[in-house]
């Protein structure tokens, strides 16, 4: 029998009953939804954004913005500087906007974990790595083709070869990409294998329900025991005036899993009464920043992959991953510097750019919570408040990476780079790159931005300084599991989303055997 | 009254906006009329936060003149030189939060400029399709 979809709706509170409710439809959360539903377990996803289907996705970034991004693609650390945070909120999560870059968790991670966070038999490298290739094999993951790349993609690679650097064409779940350079947006072919259109139309054919414009307020116990949750449908319009949504209720006979991100579930967690020293603490990142080059010739790079092309080169010596990022027209004036005829100018030769960025391992710790003022409530960009600031040691180790991808720019032909980092000239040539390593270590100074989110409901066995156990049980709670990146207890040094993806499943499949047992 | 105190305001913006990205020989900058509309669009969609940030933002650069040495007179009353002068005086002056106003002002200015199909065309990138409005309800 195949289940339903319940949006956004008025009146009378919506009750539903299922084995196990889910919040957050992201990676995590679609992962771990489709293996319980697939040992035949009746599935609830509570999704706070709507669900938009490939027709549905929005063209312009405003439309992103508006229709995708959480809080309007406005959250921000707080701290000394401002650091914009990529998160979405929609059916499918930040899956839906991410470049789908699809990379095996790193043995010495799951090593280190057990090593210092009592892992036990849980995620051993044998269990990730099984879980890894299924997923793969089920999200048609694929290297990008030579006709997937963009030209700022193969000029990237050629400038790694040419330096006798590590690179290659980025793995991702998008096998059929067709270069459309608008993973932002959500991929408008669809060829992007993201959870609103693999795993949780499978939640829905096994008779699962999905309750989408469903923020969840509240997990709801019985004594220690997850029961369910409950919440309010928002409506996906701002501009909606009418009744204000129903409230609905979730009852879960088995339990309650958590898969509302790193900025999303330890906030829950502390609203639904969980107290533990260590909950919405460990926030980690991989905070970026880029170096545009300007080539004398085209390089077009709205045609081809977003990011197709990668190094590992420098993980080891400067802990930063290099990667080719595309930025559609609308977002590049707020990356580059300067404003009136100097910004004008740049932007005049936005077709023959190239922009590589270097995505820092960062040492860096914050908290997130929810705002505690009922004034501020969300904090000032409605939710909830991420409080992290890169350290001294992280923007040395952008300010490398970024004079290394400086020198790859000009090795690749360019004849200029724009840095975009205040107190360093627009334009640099290759004598003045001096410049970038020159710059000052100050947070302030630097254009970055945050994704590869982690921590906040740590696993550990010492709950002390976790949240979850090596299971990702809820220390002290019943029937109660993290899904999320939120339970990551470092940074990957890679992209996460397979990382997450491959948790979940293991979880999922845990509960479903412990059950049949 | 307050309409058209509204309709004032929004026209400042505009003029804002364009000074941000104006046009250059070979690309166009900022389209008034374009720009007007998404005003009123972003009024209608965007959360109060942004629509408050956007507003200070523009009343800081109208103000903000004597900080970047520009002059004394309001931002929109300089000469075109001026302007520039101010424009690029702001987006990089030593105080990290008018800097951060630059940044909003060219975060909305490339939402409109970004979108603008002359502006597309004239990059060779093809125009954007509409927005949907809708959403899977079933």
């Amino acid at each position: 029998m195949r289940g339903e979809h319940i949006s956004f709706r008025s009146g009378a509170l919506i009750e539903v009953e299922v084995d196990y409710v889910i919040v957050g439809s992201g990676p995590g959360g679609s992962a771990a939804a489709a293996i319980l539903s697939r040992a035949g377990r009746t599935v609830a996803l509570c999704e706070a954004g709507a669900w938009r289907d490939t027709p549905h996705l929005p063209a312009t970034l405003f439309g992103a913005m508006r229709d995708l991004f959480s809080d309007f693609g406005q959250m921000m650390t707080r701290g000394r500087s401002m650091i914009p945070i990529v998160q979405a909120s929609c059916v499918g999560g930040t899956g839906v906007i991410n470049s789908a870059i699809v990379v095996r968790t790193p043995e010495s991670i799951l090593e280190g974990w057990a090593r210092d966070h009592g892992l036990g038999d849980f995620l051993t490298p044998a269990a990730v790595e099984r879980a890894q290739t299924e997923i793969e094999a089920e999200l048609d993951v694929a290297a990008m083709g030579e006709g997937q790349l963009g030209r700022h993609d193969r000029l990237l690679l050629k400038a790694l070869e040419a330096t006798g650097r590590e690179g290659h064409p980025t793995a991702r779940s998008a096998g059929d990409c067709r270069g459309s350079g608008a993973c932002l947006q959500g991929c408008p072919t669809g060829a992007k294998r993201t959870g609103n259109l693999t795993w949780i139309p499978e939640v829905l054919d096994a008779g699962g329900c999905v309750l989408s414009c469903a923020p969840v307020s509240r997990v709801v116990f019985e004594g220690e025991r997850a029961v369910g949750v409950r919440g309010r449908f928002r409506h996906p319009d701002r501009a909606y005036h009418g009744p204000k949504g129903a409230a609905f209720r979730v009852r879960a006979r088995r339990g309650v899993l958590i898969a509302a991100s790193a900025t999303g579930s330890a906030p829950l967690l502390a609203r639904s009464g969980v107290r533990l020293p260590a909950l919405g603490t460990g926030f980690r990142a991989h905070p970026g920043s880029g170096v545009i080059g300007v080539y004398p010739e085209r390089v077009d790079p709205l045609i081809g992959t977003t990011q197709g092309a990668s190094s590992v080169h420098h993980s080891g010596d400067l802990g930063i991953k290099l990667e080719s990022l595309t930025l559609p027209l609308d977002l590049l004036p707020s990356r580059l510097s300067g404003a009136g005829s100097t910004l004008a100018r740049s932007l005049a030769e936005s077709s023959h750019m190239a922009m590589w960025v270097a995505a820092v391992n960062a040492e860096a710790e914050g908290t997130v919570h929810g705002a505690r003022l009922p004034t501020l409530r969300g904090g000032p960009y409605g939710k909830n408040v991420v409080s992290y600031q890169p350290t001294q040691g992280d923007i040395a180790r952008l300010r490398a990476g970024c004079a290394t991808i400086a020198r790859l720019h000009f090795e690749a032909g360019a004849t200029k780079v724009l840095p975009g980092i205040h107190g360093v000239p627009v334009e640099l040539d290759r004598d003045q790159i001096h410049l970038i390593e020159e710059a000052p270590l100050d947070n302030r100074a630097w254009t970055w931005i945050l994704s590869h989110l982690f921590g906040t409901c740590a696993l550990g066995a010492d709950p002390a300084r976790s949240v979850v156990g090596p299971d990702l049980h809820v220390h002290g709670r019943k029937n109660l599991h993290v899904v999320d990146a939120s339970c990551l207890p470092t940074t990957l040094g890679v992209n996460p989303q397979h990382t997450i993806q491959a948790v979940a499943r293991l979880t999922a499949e845990r509960l479903a055997n412990t059950e049949a047992a | 009254m307050r309409s058209i105190a509204r309709k004032r305001w929004r026209r400042t913006k505009v003029r804002v906006l364009s000074a941000i990205i104006p046009a250059t020989g070979a690309v166009p900058g900022i389209d008034p009329e374009r720009c007007a509309e998404f005003l009123t669009r972003y009024r209608r969609e965007a959360p109060f936060l942004p629509r408050l940030a956007l507003n200070l933002s523009v009343l800081v650069f109208l103000l903000s003149p004597p900080l970047t040495g520009a002059g004394l007179r309001p931002a929109l009353a300089l000469s075109p030189d001026r302007l520039e002068h101010h424009c690029e005086g702001l987006g990089r002056h030593r105080l990290y939060h008018l800097r951060q106003v630059t940044l909003m002002l060219k975060t909305v200015a490339g939402l409109v400029w970004g979108a603008d199909p002359a502006v597309r065309d004239s990059l060779g990138l093809a125009p954007y399709a509409e927005d949907p409005t809708d959403w899977r309800t079933e």
